[in-house]
């Protein structure tokens, strides 16, 4: 029976990569750019669910990650010419990373809401830096720069085209799941859940939790800056409304909308929360914000699981 | 026959020189309160030591020294002849001493066999990343033997927290038996127990007693008694007397402070 779910699983993933694949031949641009957009976004929640859903920990940083992501992106293809994407890539990831050791090693020494409200702080500083350090992140305004060519290095590129830039995206994205995912089910994972249910046996057991928290931060900081990297590449700007702490708390309601600790269901969380505010936004304009409250308050009251918290056991094996 | 009489006679020659466990003057002061005062103290390989006393005698004080949760205020504790006064939990469970807790401490939502198995992984390949967990053998080769030593292994996938009471009791010590201590430290573990489930207790005990020193808490003192190679008596955070349960038994100020009810 189990194998048959196995089975099972793996045919679903497929045919839902395949009908994201095959997603932008058929839908008008607009909503082929919102599927990209919302992929992005799914991949924020997805590294951030390995500390809420995963570890336990309630992270209200991630839009730091998310930002540094951006602007390590930015740096690489402004300061660089020609601009290139894996350079890119590269610096985003080390500006998250930065930012993510540097988060981690004074957050996790605290638990709960302590860590929740260390982590928004450490966000906000990042915020006030970028926002105020105009000369080199150009403040307000931000950084724009040219998209970089779909390159495979010192062989072949390619300027993006918009169903080439949704395929690299969907590639990021479904790459960082399966990693995800292995790592949730590795030996590694299965003590960040130990944490998660049980700190104190955790530690009495022989594990020094504090490390493994860094490491977890680190790790979501990472593919959290991938999110960051992918968006700035999509819309060729760096802004530090991104820094900001509402998209933290957005990327919180993804994973509590679609299910924590499960990786998919953030990324279905994702993908409706967006729906639903880029629907009711064209009935109640700029009141849309009441009723997509009241709906989430709805939902954490009947489906306190999220969208696929049916699904968790099923979907962890 | 057996194991019981097996255990109370050999000490005498299985037990070497040097100590597995010592202390020396330790001391834990909450306060102005010593909860432990120039506590000596020292345990044999391979034997089975019981630590009693009245409620606030410095019992699980002493075991939260020896096991990192309490960082003792003076002295020192000597594990092999190591300095370990100090270390954390993590370190110090490395260096070869688990516990099992009085309040039952697992978790709740993992299975049987998953709680063992994660304290097993604590010896090996316990930052592997990109493998499964369950593609590494031999951490589930140990989990499931910590199991069968504690009786549970028919119920490896039943969630923890669906367990009886009694069996979640054995379920604590199998987890401290998968770290693979050296010295195992028993926080009374027949506590809340029916008596049939202590008698099964007792008999786990001194099953895992033959190849592991045994440092235990307990309250039943017909526990304490049969169990036991030698007691020692804590009062007011300073050993009142130590010797074999014959000797305790007769010891007039034992039977003063503790035994006399």
């Amino acid at each position: 029976m189990k194998k048959r779910s196995h089975k099972t699983y793996w045919i679903g993933f497929c045919v839902v990569v395949a009908l994201l694949a095959a997603a932008p031949l058929a839908l008008p641009d607009f909503w082929r750019r919102f599927l990209t957009e919302i992929l992005i976004w799914g991949l924020l929640a997805m590294s951030s669910d390995l500390l809420v859903g995963y570890t336990g920990m309630l992270s209200f940083g991630h839009s730091a990650f998310f930002g540094l992501g951006m602007y390590g992106a930015a740096a690489a293809l402004l300061t660089v010419s020609p601009p290139n994407l894996w350079l890119a890539v590269g610096c985003g990831l080390v500006g998250a990373a930065g930012v993510a050791l540097f988060a981690a090693y004074f957050s996790t020494r605290l638990r709960d809401i302590y860590f929740a409200i260390t982590t928004l702080i450490f966000s906000q500083i990042f915020y006030v830096i970028i926002f105020t350090w105009t000369d080199v992140t150009g403040g307000e305004n931000g950084l724009t720069f040219r998209r970089p060519p779909l390159s495979i290095p010192w062989i072949y590129a390619t300027p993006f085209t918009n169903e080439t830039l949704h395929w690299f995206v969907l590639a990021v994205v479904t790459a960082s799941y399966l990693i995800l995912r292995r790592i949730t089910q590795s030996p590694f994972g299965m003590v960040l859940q130990s944490i998660r249910e049980n700190e104190n046996r955790t530690r009495a057991v022989g594990y020094p939790v504090e490390r493994y928290k860094v490491v977890a931060v680190m790790l979501s900081g990472l593919f959290a800056g991938l999110a960051g990297v992918l968006y700035a590449i999509q819309n060729r700007f760096a802004a530090p409304d991104f820094v900001y702490f509402l998209v933290s708390g957005e990327t919180v309601i993804f994973n509590v909308m679609g299910g924590i600790g499960t990786l998919i269901g953030p990324i279905v969380g994702a993908g409706f929360f967006l729906l639903l505010r880029e629907t009711l936004s064209r009935f109640f304009t700029e009141y849309y914000l009441i009723p997509v409250g009241m709906m989430f308050i709805a939902m954490v009251i009947f489906m306190p699981q999220g969208l696929l918290g049916f699904a968790r056991n099923w979907l962890n094996r | 026959m057996d194991a019981s009489t097996d255990l109370h006679f050999p000490p005498a020659e299985r037990i070497g020189s040097a100590p597995l466990l010592r202390t020396e003057r330790l001391t834990v002061r909450f306060g102005g309160l010593a909860a432990l005062n120039g506590v000596n103290f020292e345990l044999a390989r391979d034997e089975v030591r019981a630590i009693i006393g009245p409620n606030g005698a410095g019992k699980s004080t002493f075991f939260n020294c020896l096991t990192g949760v309490l960082r003792p205020s003076s002295g020192r504790i000597l594990f092999k002849g190591e300095d370990i006064t100090g270390l954390s939990c993590d370190r110090i469970s490395r260096k070869g001493i688990a516990r099992s807790y009085q309040i039952t401490n697992i978790l709740p939502n993992a299975t049987a066999l998953e709680n063992v198995r994660i304290a097993a992984q604590s010896r090996r390949h316990r930052w592997s990343m990109f493998t499964h967990h369950r593609a590494y053998g031999d951490i589930i080769a140990k989990a499931e033997a910590a199991l069968e030593a504690v009786g549970l292994r028919g119920k490896a996938e039943v969630l923890a927290a669906n367990l009886s009471h009694g069996e979640q009791r054995n379920l604590e010590i199998g987890i401290a038996l998968a770290t693979e201590p050296e010295l195992l430290c028993l926080d009374e573990p027949t506590a809340g127990m029916s008596a049939a489930e202590t008698r099964d207790a007792m008999e786990l005990v001194r099953r895992i007693a033959k190849n592991l020193t045994i440092l235990i808490v307990e309250h039943d003192m017909q526990v304490v008694m049969e169990l036991a190679h030698r007691i020692t008596v804590f009062h007011y955070g300073e050993v009142l007397a130590e010797g074999t349960p014959a000797e305790i038994q007769r010891n007039p100020k034992v039977l003063e402070v503790y035994l006399k009810t």
